[in-house]
């Protein structure tokens, strides 16, 4: 029997990760349209960060402090609080006129990562789950998973239909903006809530590394593909999906690991969009 | 005419860290004001002290309710990156007045094509907004602007880098929006041949010699009033119907 008929016999173990990879991948494609143009893109690196040292935190709490947070949903909840946290705080606030904003953000990555090193290795029991817990298992995910990253998606969705035409103007020229009585500390806080939702929970299903990567690579082909924003957001949102879908088909096939071969497929969808970029002029 | 914007014995500045104080000025209904100074002294705080998105560090700033504003940003202050074309810009000017929740109606698309028009380029509608040339752009923004059927039209150095014929077409198009009645005109620019022909009043504004002064054109161009502002004697002379104001070359500096 080839692999591939190999794979499609197994269907009952990957339907649901697959089903969360490509939604993950489209959720962190589209949102990385506004993470490209916005220049944020080590903002998204940063959050993933301080999403592992949330679940890192939680992990922490269950042993030190007798917590009950060993139920992934607190572990998702810690999380979020500290991704989203991190993202109104990094995404919308400034650091006035005295340091970049990049300043601020690798401070923000490098703090949390040396953070999440001393804290991993406080862990006495539970460190053996952390491998999943923060890089993903695409191979191994339960149904629930599924049905918390839908919602997610969904409001998402919601909240970016419902706002898009502010968010959009205050990512594309806050100044002017502001000036004409548009509340851009609302809508750029509303896009970094939506980016600090989706972050721990897309980290969690398929692993940081690809959640660093949809969150700039099928964008990245897509502004290149496009020439309208609705076409730039539509096609990062498939491209998203297509490297997450692909990603874990090849990585089954060939036996591989799976967040860094959707991350190869993602980085592999540039080249024709660059082509096409070219070919169109 | 009515004011629309007031600010008294005001002091300006970011982190209630004041750059300048006693600033006194009102902008009326179909004003048009030109603030001048040098690069870095103090324009654009003023600007947006007078828009409200800078609280004054002291002091009051009053406008009336609602105040329409349609602000015209420095050129390259706008990310020529994203796709969007020029109709996409040029229909953001409307987003304030629609709301959240609420979808662009079909009049708001016309509005925006009618600003388009209103600065000559309706034919540009569907054109990618980062292939424009710089004075495309800047009439684009102007019209962003329009778009939004504002009583106060603010700019920030909207010439700056444009060459001398663009400059030159883009303040006839302001002296033409102001000229046909409805809107107030606020300008910074460090460029005063630009405004002198154009506005009616000005303000001089320079944090480093804590210089603050604003009046009607005629009194604010005299040359011993502009020899402060430059440090140096300055020259305006009238040819053709135009003013030319010019620092004199190996004159006095001050």
């Amino acid at each position: 029997m080839s692999a591939l008929s190999e794979f499609w016999s197994a269907s009952v173990i990957w339907r649901d990760p697959l089903a969360a990879s490509v939604i993950a991948g489209a959720l962190l494609g589209f949102l990385g349209v506004y993470v490209v143009l916005r220049r944020v893109v080590f903002v998204s690196a940063a959050l993933t960060q301080l999403s592992t040292l949330g679940v890192i935190a939680s992990l922490i709490a269950l042993e030190r402090l007798d917590l009950e947070t060993e139920h992934q949903e607190i572990q998702l909840f810690v999380a979020w609080i500290f991704s989203v946290g991190g993202g109104l705080v990094l995404g919308t606030l400034g650091w006035g006129r005295r340091l970049p904003t990049e300043a601020g953000v690798g401070m923000a990555y490098v703090v949390a990562g040396a953070l999440v090193i001393l804290g991993a290795n406080q862990l006495l029991h539970v460190a053996h789950d952390l491998n999943t817990m923060v890089f993903g298992n695409a191979v191994a995910v339960p149904f629930q998973d599924v049905v918390i990253l839908l919602a997610v998606t969904g409001m998402v969705a919601l909240l970016h239909t419902l706002f898009q035409k502010e968010i959009v103007f205050s990512s594309f020229d806050r100044e002017t903006a502001e000036a004409m009585g548009v509340k851009v500390r609302v809508w750029g806080g509303v896009l970094f809530f939506t980016i600090g939702l989706a972050i721990p929970v897309a980290a969690h299903v398929v692993g940081a590394l690809p959640v660093f990567a949809f969150l700039t690579i099928p964008a990245s082909a897509a502004l290149l593909a496009t020439r309208r924003l609705p076409a730039a957001f539509a096609v990062a949102t498939v491209l998203g999906a297509l490297a997450a879908g692909a990603g874990y088909v090849g990585s089954w096939v060939l036996q591989v690991p799976t967040g860094a071969t959707m991350v190869v497929v993602a980085g592999a969808l540039v080249l024709p969009a660059w082509l096409w970029r070219r070919v169109r002029g | 005419m009515p004011t629309l914007i007031r600010l008294e014995d005001a002091s300006i500045g970011y982190g209630g860290r004041a750059l300048m104080s006693g600033i006194s000025v009102s902008v009326e209904s179909e004003d048009f004001l030109a603030v001048v100074g040098p690069n870095g002294g103090g324009k654009t705080t003023l600007l947006r002290t007078l828009l409200g998105t800078l609280p004054p560090v002291a002091g009051a700033c009053s406008s009336v309710e609602p105040l329409g504003v349609g602000y015209v940003p420095q050129r390259d202050h706008v990310d020529a990156l994203w796709p969007l074309s020029c109709g996409d810009v040029v229909s953001m000017g409307r987003v304030p007045g629609i709301g959240p929740w609420r979808r662009a109606r079909s009049e708001d698309g016309e509005a925006a094509r009618r600003a388009l028009a209103r600065v000559g380029l309706d034919s540009l509608w569907e054109r990618s907004f980062g292939t424009l040339s710089g004075g495309q752009r800047q009439r684009t923004l102007i019209a962003r602007a329009l778009a939004s059927e504002p009583a106060l039209l603010a700019l920030d150095e909207p010439t700056n880098g444009m060459d001398p014929s663009a400059e030159l077409s883009a303040m006839d198009l302001l002296r033409d929006l102001h000229g046909a009645g409805g809107i107030a005109v606020v300008m910074v620019s460090h460029r005063l041949e630009a405004v002198a022909n154009y506005a009616r009043r000005l303000a001089f504004v320079d944090k480093d010699q804590g210089l603050w002064k604003v009046g009607p054109l005629e009194e604010m161009l005299r040359p011993d009033a502009l020899g402060r502002l430059y440090g140096r004697d300055v020259v305006v002379r009238q040819e053709g119907g135009r003013r030319f104001v010019y620092p004199v070359a190996g004159g006095d500096e001050r």
